[in-house]
């Protein structure tokens, strides 16, 4: 970027020293990534939803409209609203169980003991690696004649075989399972932040004042937790609602498709089915779908910060 | 502070919290010693929880050059040239979107530019599934010709990184005290001055840890990485993917081995900056 009209070196640092010019400088390129990466993107999305275009048939911009015609079908079409009941469902699951989990082992790791480093390092170990490879990994647990049942025969102590990857329930567990192995660690992360961060004042008062530990917990350490719960389940439920790794490399969305996802059934139409504007229809239903949730939470996040900047002020 | 009258209790909690520990080591521990076993012992019944013969077979099988060889019915996906893609666009992407984001997050922190809402209505866009976007991505991409191309790949995820590169700044940048930087800029520094001199020493480490955290994340990305490359451009998780539907997920060795070397550096980054992780994903809300 130059100084138009700036005579030499010494005025480009006096128009790069402006107040109005520093400001805006890094704005310029940002929005300019989002105006030219994302808007257009966003335009094409809803045109090439009112087409009814495959990759197959010749360039986008000669395909005539048909209106509504792919969202019709997209309604129509029970495996699109299976899949994206099921990704509900399996978040639905999946984020009370990890919560409850984590919130039994960070409670658990809340004052200092021996080896309570050792175990919070191992805790988040599973957040370090990359998704595929958990969902590979796993499907080689898994496998009929693998470690993990025959773990289970040794509990049970008769031969068990669970046929996890062939089998409509068990697949669907092991789906649900790997995300909570994965992300119990991210959710352990920020509740033993939380609860590190708790004041100590109140906590004291009240059991200067004869508080039960139950007291304590329910009507003060619960409330001032809130901001840490509120975290927790918006960035658990935001990626459990993107879920496409998992299923892709442990079940391949088996069998049947017990275990596809919205992410990866819009996948499949798009490319496998080549039925690009239906998948731009289905896009957009998603996006109607997790609009609400969206806006709440980041309604939510406003809220609590500006609570937290408030108290920080006094 | 010591709990009181529940003499048990330190016996109770290694026993659970050892529990957890098994069940989180039990899948790593397992990938490990796959990579290092014989063909012959990868399925078996009762599963074996050594290798009696460790080998590097696998590793060298997955790591000598070129796209793939077939070996008894077998493909085996080579990751030399992965690796060096992964490393090329979560490189570049990652430095690109700290230095423009880090940029703007000091700008909003200090001037307000943008309006109070901006680094909201950022995160909103990235709260927005992935699968949305790529659909149209990959037809956009076609008509500018950035289909299967590092620029491509580098746009996208420097467009994906820069909400978490933002809020985690946001939080670095506002624990800069702001009357040392008015005091150097009344002794007569100049703005880029007081950056360079006063912001970026006190946000280094900051830079650092937001680098390797979008690095990690883009290098475990799989979805638009998938959608937007076909044959010139392949990351790490792509060809795992490619890997896996190729043999039904039988060739578990050699699969063990990528698995393990696309841990093993994120692992060791991870644990660097282990006590910043939560500030990609806290949102400003907890700050320490």
């Amino acid at each position: 970027m130059t100084a138009a009209g700036a005579p030499g070196a010494g005025g480009l640092r006096r128009w790069l020293e402006r107040e109005r010019v520093f400001k805006w400088l890094p704005f310029v390129p940002v929005q300019g990534l989002f105006a030219l990466l994302l808007l257009p993107n966003f335009l094409l999305l809803v045109y090439l939803s009112l087409l009814s275009w495959r990759i197959t048939r010749g360039a986008w911009w000669n395909a005539a409209f048909t209106g509504l015609d792919s969202f019709q079908r997209a309604l129509e079409d029970s495996r699109f609203l299976w899949a994206l009941a099921r990704t509900f469902a399996f978040a639905a699951v999946a984020v009370p169980l990890e919560l409850l989990l984590v919130f039994g082992l960070a409670m658990l790791c809340r004052r200092s003991f021996r080896g309570r480093r050792i175990y919070t390092s191992v805790f988040l170990l599973p957040m370090m690696i990359v998704p595929a490879v958990v969902g590979y990994d796993l499907s080689m647990l898994l496998i009929d004649q693998g470690p993990f049942n025959q773990l289970l025969s040794l509990f049970a102590g008769r031969t068990v075989t669970v046929r996890w990857l062939s089998e409509y329930t068990p697949a669907q567990l092991a789906v649900i399972g790997a995300d909570v192995w994965q992300w119990t660690a991210l959710t352990f992360l920020v509740f033993t932040a939380g609860l590190a961060g708790l004041p100590e004042e109140p906590i004291r008062a009240a059991r200067v004042m004869g508080a039960s530990r139950w007291q304590i917990f329910w009507h003060i350490e619960l409330p001032l937790l809130k901001p840490v719960i509120a975290i927790a389940v918006i960035l658990r439920s935001m990626e459990a609602l993107k879920m496409f790794d998992y299923p892709m490399l442990l079940t391949q969305a088996g069998p049947g498709n017990a275990t596809e996802t919205v992410a990866v059934y819009l996948w499949r139409v798009g490319w496998e089915f080549a039925r690009v504007s239906d998948a731009a229809a289905m896009s957009l239903i998603l996006l109607v779908a997790v609009a609400m949730y969206i806006l709440v939470a980041i309604r939510v996040l406003r809220r609590e910060r500006r609570r937290l900047t408030e108290e920080g002020a006094v | 502070m010591r709990q009181r009258g529940f003499p048990l209790f330190p016996l109770v909690r290694h026993t659970l919290l050892l529990a957890w520990a098994a069940v989180t080591l039990f899948p790593i521990y397992w990938m490990v010693m796959t990579s290092f076993k014989q063909a012959a012992e990868w399925v078996t019944w009762p599963p074996r929880w050594f290798p009696h013969e460790p080998t590097l077979v696998n590793y060298v099988k997955v790591l000598t050059p070129g796209t793939s060889t077939f070996e008894l019915g077998r493909q085996t996906l080579k990751i030399l040239k992965p690796i060096g893609d992964s490393l090329i666009v979560s490189g570049i992407g990652s430095l690109i979107a700290v230095l423009l984001g880090s940029a703007l997050a000091y700008s909003w922190a200090r001037f307000g530019t943008g309006g109070r809402s901006y680094p909201y209505n950022i995160l909103s866009i990235r709260m927005v599934p992935p699968i949305v976007i790529a659909v149209p991505f990959v037809v956009y991409f076609v008509t500018l010709r950035l289909l299967d191309t590092y620029t491509g790949l580098i746009l996208v995820y420097l467009a994906t990184s820069l909400p978490y590169v933002i809020w985690m700044m946001l939080a670095f940048v506002e624990e800069v005290p702001v009357e040392l930087e008015r005091a150097a800029r009344v002794m007569g520094a100049s703005r880029w001055k007081v950056l360079r001199s006063v912001v970026l020493p006190l946000t280094a480490s900051g830079l650092v840890v937001t680098f390797l955290f979008v690095f990690i994340l883009n290098w475990s990305e799989l979805l638009l990485a998938m959608t937007l490359t076909n044959t010139e451009v392949s990351t790490i998780p792509i060809q795992l993917n490619k890997f896996q539907s190729a043999n039904e997920g039988r060739d578990y060795g050699p699969q063990a081995a990528i698995g393990t070397i696309a841990t093993l550096p994120v692992v060791v980054l991870g644990f660097l900056i282990q006590k910043h992780l939560l500030r990609g994903f806290s949102f400003g809300l907890l700050r320490k």
